[in-house]
């Protein structure tokens, strides 16, 4: 557990110079965004463990590059979408095409109008790489307040520490810090102010994504490279 | 600012709790994720080669994947990048610019393996490894790692 005041390039800059426990602190905050990309492509359980398996292994070394706030989600946006693809893709190399079968994947070129599941999923992403943002007392107390089944005030006075008069004011004070984060402040400012990602539209299941690998944008970018 | 319906404490923390609802969440992913950091390089030297180019992504686009072809990676770092086309059974490699050099395949298993490059830079594995690989070439021009990938 973090003091609640290390940011997000102070625990990369950390990271990337050894310290292991300031690696852990990013998997624990990250770990929720890079399970929502991965879901959109509804994988299977051993084929969501490649995908991740391999976006930290690759991150670990990309850390050195990733200097401002909004570099590292973006990272793992784009790579846990584009090593989902490639899940895909080695499904139809090893599956014979078989073109009266439904669930054959299939990815239209095309920009695709931003479709209901599409706007869903960006809307996750800045919530919960808003969240990442957050002060580790801030996110625990968010957590506990969404949980499933629901907790009482007690319950989560007696997790937290929070006296239960305070729980009302933190969540409030949480709530608008999130509003704050980069994350949520790019969302909320819409696709022409945010800095777009590349592979941006390559998401989602195989019934309806649309692929557009933007290479262009893609090179020289340490932000989000290919991968 | 319009008004959004995140303004609304009630609201943001709904969405919230449905974006947290909707993720994918084994213990696993974090677990994998903290067992990342010991594959760590800590050699200063050592170019890191970022893939620039995967053509299973390019070929997605299509029905089918292009017939009797490999799949072409391209791992970029300066001045050295290489370049591999897999095949179902085996790997195929050149590091650019064409130069000799020694290859070495990573696994997470801990097998490693090395193959050579020849003058020209080829190299050929003959083995496909099943999990997240990477490779480090050794060349008189300079030395680089690659990314994790899933050859």
């Amino acid at each position: 557990m973090d003091d609640g005041d290390n940011s997000i390039p102070s625990l990369v800059d950390a990271a990337a110079t050894g310290d292991e426990q300031a690696w852990h602190e990013i998997v624990d905050r990250y770990t929720p965004l890079l399970g929502s990309v991965i879901h959109c492509f509804r994988l299977t359980k051993a084929e969501t463990q490649d995908v991740a398996q391999t976006v930290w292994l690759r991150l670990v070394e990309h850390l050195g590059r990733l200097r401002e706030p909004r570099a590292l989600p973006m990272w793992i946006i784009t790579t846990s979408r584009r090593e989902s693809l490639r899940c895909l893709s080695d499904r139809r190399r090893t599956v014979p095409y078989d073109p009266l079968d439904p669930s054959w994947p299939i990815f239209p070129t095309d920009d695709a109008e931003p479709d209901a599941e599409l706007l869903r999923a960006d809307r996750h992403e800045a919530l919960l790489a808003g969240l990442a943002e957050l002060p580790a007392r801030q996110r625990e107390l968010l957590l506990l307040l969404v949980a499933d089944p629901p907790l009482s005030y007690a319950e989560i006075t007696e997790r937290t520490g929070i006296p239960t008069g305070s729980i009302g004011p933190t969540r409030r004070r949480a709530l608008d810090r999130l509003r704050q984060t980069f994350a949520v402040r790019d969302y909320l400012a819409g696709p022409l102010a945010a800095p777009v990602a590349p592979g941006r539209t390559a998401c989602l299941a195989p019934s309806r994504p649309a692929i557009r690998i933007d290479r262009e944008r893609g090179e020289g970018h340490d932000a989000a490279p290919l991968g | 600012m319009t008004q959004h319906r995140w303004d609304d404490d009630q609201d943001l923390l709904d969405d919230l709790s449905e974006a947290l609802r909707d993720a994918e969440l084994p213990s696993t992913i974090a677990e994998c994720g903290k067992g990342a950091y010991a594959w760590r390089t800590v050699d200063q030297d050592l170019l890191l080669a970022s893939l620039s180019l995967d053509s299973s992504l390019e070929h997605m686009a299509e029905r089918r994947s292009a017939g009797g072809e490999g799949r072409v990676l391209v791992f970029t770092a300066s001045p050295l990048s290489l370049e591999l086309e897999v095949m179902p059974d085996h790997v195929a490699g050149q590091i650019l610019p064409p130069g000799p050099g020694k290859v070495r395949v990573e696994t997470l298993d801990g097998v490693t393996f090395y193959v050579d490059a020849d003058d020209a830079g080829f190299f050929y594995i003959p083995r496909k490894p099943a999990g997240p690989a990477r490779l480090r070439c050794d060349t008189p021009a300079g030395r680089l790692v690659t990314d994790w990938i899933y050859l």
